[in-house]
């Protein structure tokens, strides 16, 4: 079960593509229904914020010239670019030693990790978010029992300032930084360890001239996915930083929902674009960004590696002083690094669990430890019609988007996989890119859109912006499993008489069709989650769950949100069980 | 010379290695069950066994990647069971090569030099003159990736060579490769045995590899040392069947010893040496090669019966002959004259000389 979830959660690896190469040029044509689909709502609109930013049809760079000039937004920018180093630094340090034992642990160690990075990665960042204000609140679970522990007299300000902003993101962006490096680490032949011991090489020296510049492109990939998603991190930010703590993110919705100044809002969204887009670049020079995405083509890992010219001389000396301190150092017998590791993953699940714990409260309030267990939580959750009415525009909302993704995505899948044509890599690229870019430009530059032809504030509006966000996931999911459909079973069933009617019904459907409802499980909670879009597309006039859950959140923090947050858990989690369920169901068969 | 003195004890490393019942467990299957084993110095010899016979979990436990549940491993006499592998000074030859991807030919041959502290001058030296022994000095500066599989093979050679370790530990290094390469790098790796004179230990589960490069060959199954003998005596002398049947084709005709001589399922007479002990079951087992088949006027002393199945296969032909009994035989005639081989349906007695025959009771 651990291999199948950690392939539904990043298919890094990189066998080389066989289908490309008998591709009829035919499959191609199913690439166009979901290119026009983006198209139309990820470029047009990023155009569009690019135009208006320049005050379109007045050709100006007064907005920019503005932003540049005026302290508090340099301010801004430098708050964002503070909080985004450290958060990345902290992610890199506390991921790595998970990541590796997650790759070198023993089963039963990988099982636990795994599912300590893969829960929460697929718990909605809303719910995250939450656990952490219920922590670290005044009269969150942190301060509770150190008060009843007697380590202070008083709260201690946790929330609300830069700390809580730093540490309830590097929590969230944990799984991020630890699936890459996974990835890469899990591809490394274990043998090439024992190579460098038998060869002299102590413990510390093998992994220092060997493990690490073979992992590098992993750490690599990691650092510049979760620097990428801080400097475009929203929702985090706002429910947790103070007023000191303003990010870009949040002055543009600030300039665009408050201040109604869309061309400065769009200025400040064309500022973090470039900044994600330089980065981007910096990190292709290093590593395939596609890959990054969990998508893996024809291009083989091994080029990565050594397109690397790490300095092995270096290398060497530092090894060679490693080897020299082995006598000194003291003997953990191995154990060390797992220990660091389970550690750390019981602390990546605590802030999840805790919720799940507080939603059983018999108290309408928040107390700690609970008075008493009871289901009031849930049973004011399901007798409340804001609520209810709240889940059903969720549903409504996911299935359309589900929907659409599903079906765009799995053409787009074919088609990248089997078809052949010019200018595929951009394709791939348009493909990819509504999950790296910033979450809030794209909802921003889509509202836009959307307000031209009338379907703001419209849950088909709404269901088509997610659908944007879904299709790369779609897309990830099914070209995986369509990397591992062997053409020559096709081509066996043609040999024994199916034409290609048949053929797709009785070979490539039953094979296929695990991927398509994991897929569409994961469309849909992609749109399920979403708060951001909400925000921007629905003006107010759509309450889904999560919008709900983020105003109770801002608002008043009671309980029923913690019975809301543990059912989306729940949710997710079955979701991961089903994914994981057919993928063993294909291994085995 | 180099490092040597760090190994504590006696300075003199001749590559002797002795295990002392060495046992590993995994779970409630005995990996490695009471292998005891003295190899001497300069000593060529291979673990020969199918997969899961333990020859690699023994092979990893002179190395030091693996621990013995108990028993010991000695290298000229001083106990090295617990010292980490980087403190062995073992070469470790491993299956697909382990060459580090990111690192030239010559720095992975580098390595463990570089490792050892060296001076860089003296690596370089070094360095050379064990690349133009595997003949690579030409490719120094490529990357393990630009090379076929048996240049990987001879850097991986020239890796474990470079710091001078009196023993060679070699897991299935020739797995990988195509037949003819193979067998061409056989005879490359006991042309360096007989240079470079150090002890190696081979693993392999390929009989002809085993039989053709060992001093002594050491049969490994379900964990047990089954036989070590000179590759001759294995496959003359097999110690039981399952030696028998693993190493080369084999014939097993089930007899029964009744005073000295060996009956055949009809109660036919057997060629075979005669039996010293008392009567009792016991299986007769004769290779391919030994048995010849007779047209039945010849009156013969074997078993009776016919041909059933005839292959061509160049060098000789493949007879299948069915004994009246049922039993099934296998022939192996070299074409060597132009003499014709029987025919299928021709009926035919099977015999054999004494001497070739091997009486197994277990």
């Amino acid at each position: 079960m651990a291999d199948a979830m950690s392939s539904m959660a990043i298919n890094g690896r990189s066998e080389p593509l066989q289908a490309s190469a008998l591709g009829p040029t035919r499959w191609a044509w199913l690439l166009l229904p979901g290119s026009i689909f983006l198209v139309v709502l990820f470029i047009v609109p990023l155009v569009g914020l690019l135009l208006l930013s320049l005050g379109m049809p007045d050709w100006t760079l007064a907005n920019f010239i503005r932003i540049g000039n005026n302290p508090a937004y340099l301010a801004v920018l430098r708050t964002t670019l503070e909080i985004s180093v450290s958060v990345t630094a902290l992610a890199f340090v506390l991921g790595y030693p998970i990541a590796y034992a997650l790759t070198t642990g023993g089963s039963a160690l990988r099982t636990f990790l795994l599912i300590a990075v893969v829960l929460p990665y697929f718990t909605s960042v809303l719910a995250r978010t939450f656990a952490w204000v219920v922590l670290l609140g005044r009269n969150g679970v942190i301060n509770s029992i150190l008060l009843e522990l007697g380590w202070t007299s008083q709260p201690i300000t946790m929330l609300y300032n830069r700390f809580g902003v730093i540490l309830g993101m590097t929590h969230i962006v944990m799984p991020l930084m630890i699936l890459p490096m996974y990835t890469v680490m899990s591809s490394i032949d274990q043998r090439l360890l024992r190579a460098a011991r038998a060869n002299g090489a102590s413990p510390l020296a093998a992994f220092l001239t060997v493990f690490l510049p073979l992992s590098l492109p992993g750490l690599i990939a990691g650092v510049l996915l979760v620097f990428i998603y801080c400097l475009g991190f929203y929702i985090t930010p706002a429910l947790m930083g103070g007023l000191s703590d303003l990010t870009i993110t949040m002055e543009i919705s600030s300039q665009v929902v408050d201040q109604l100044n869309w061309s400065f809002g769009s200025a400040l969204s064309m500022v973090l674009l470039v900044a994600v887009l330089t980065v981007l670049w910096i990190g292709s020079r290093f590593f395939p960004v596609e890959q990054l995405l969990g998508f893996s083509d024809a291009k083989s890992g091994s080029d990565t590696i050594t397109r690397r010219q790490v300095g092995t001389q270096w290398l060497m000396r530092v090894g060679a002083a490693a080897n020299v301190l082995d006598r000194w150092l003291p003997s953990m017998g191995g154990q060390g690094v797992p220990a660091l590791a389970s550690i750390l993953a019981v602390l990546l699940l605590l802030p999840v669990l805790i919720v799940a714990y507080l939603s059983l409260s018999a108290s309408s309030y928040f107390v700690f430890p609970l008075p008493g267990y009871s289901l009031r939580n849930y049973q004011a959750y399901l007798s409340d019609t804001l609520w209810l009415r709240a889940t059903f525009t969720s549903i409504r909302v996911a299935l359309m988007a589900a929907g659409m993704a599903t079906v765009l995505g799995s053409m787009l899948a074919f088609g990248l996989s089997r078809g052949r044509i010019p200018g595929r890599g951009a394709i791939v690229a348009l493909v990819l890119s509504p999950i790296i870019m910033p979450t809030v430009v794209v909802a921003v530059a889509t509202y836009f859109l959307l307000v031209r032809v009338g379907l703001q504030g419209t849950e088909f509006g709404l269901a088509l912006g997610h659908a944007v966000h879904a299709i790369p996931y779609v897309v990830v999911i099914v070209v995986a499993n369509l990397r591992d459909l062997n053409p020559t079973y096709e081509r066996a069933a043609r040999s024994l008489g199916a034409g290609p009617v048949a053929t797709f019904r009785t070979i490539i459907a039953p094979l296929v069709m695990p991927a398509l409802v994991v897929a569409g499980f994961f469309a849909f909670l992609a749109s399920f989650d979403d708060v951001v879009y909400v925000l921007f597309l629905g003006i107010g006039k759509i309450t889904t769950l999560p919008m709900r859950m983020w105003e109770g959140i801002r608002q008043d923090i009671n309980p029923t949100i913690a019975a809301v947050a543990t059912l989306q858990m729940l949710f997710a989690g079955i979701v991961i069980m089903i994914g994981a369920m057919l993928g063993q169901r294909k291994e085995n068969t | 010379m180099l490092m040597r003195a760090k190994l504590s004890g006696t300075d003199v490393r001749t590559g002797g290695i002795a295990l002392h019942k060495l046992q590993k467990r995994y779970g409630s299957a005995m990996a490695v069950d009471d292998v005891s084993l003295s190899i001497s110095p300069g000593e060529f010899i291979s673990l020969l066994g199918p997969s899961g016979s333990g020859k690699t979990t023994t092979l990893m436990m002179i190395a030091g990647f693996e621990l013995p549940d108990s028993g010991q491993v000695l290298l000229d006499g001083n106990d090295i069971t617990h010292l980490p592998p980087h403190r062995r000074e073992l070469g470790v030859i491993f299956q697909n090569y382990a060459l580090f991807p990111h690192m030239t030919v010559a720095e992975n041959v580098a390595y463990p030099l570089r490792m050892r502290r060296m001076a860089k001058p003296e690596v370089e030296t070094r360095v050379r003159r064990v690349l133009d022994q595997v003949h690579l000095g030409a490719l120094a500066s490529r990357r393990p990736h630009q090379m076929s599989g048996g240049q990987q093979q001879r850097v991986a050679i020239a890796r474990a060579l470079v710091f001078d370790p009196p023993v060679l530990l070699l897991d299935e290094p020739l797995g990988a490769l195509d037949k003819k390469l193979r067998e061409h790098l056989r005879g490359e790796i006991k042309t360096l045995h007989k240079e470079v004179g150090k002890t190696m230990i081979y693993v392999t589960h390929d009989q002809d590899e085993a039989l053709a490069m060992s001093d002594r060959v050491a049969v490994m199954h379900e964990g047990r040392i089954r036989q070590v003998s000179a590759p001759e005596d294995i496959y003359r002398r097999p110690a039981d069947l399952f030696v028998a049947g693993f190493v080369g084709e084999v014939n097993f005709i089930p007899a029964k010893l009744l005073s000295g001589i060996a009956y055949g399922p009809a109660g036919e007479k057997l060629p075979a040496a005669p039996w010293p002990d008392a009567d009792r079951d016991a299986t007769v087992c004769v290779r391919p090669e030994h048995l010849r088949l007779h047209a039945k006027a010849s009156a013969a002393e074997g078993v009776q019966g016919h041909i059933v199945g005839r292959t061509f296969i160049g060098d000789a032909t493949i007879l299948e002959f069915r004994a009246d009994s049922g039993l099934q035989l296998t022939s192996k005639v070299l074409n060597i004259s132009v003499e014709t081989t029987p025919q299928i349906g021709a009926a035919c007695v099977a015999s054999w000389a004494a001497t070739d025959a091997t009486i197994l009771t277990e």
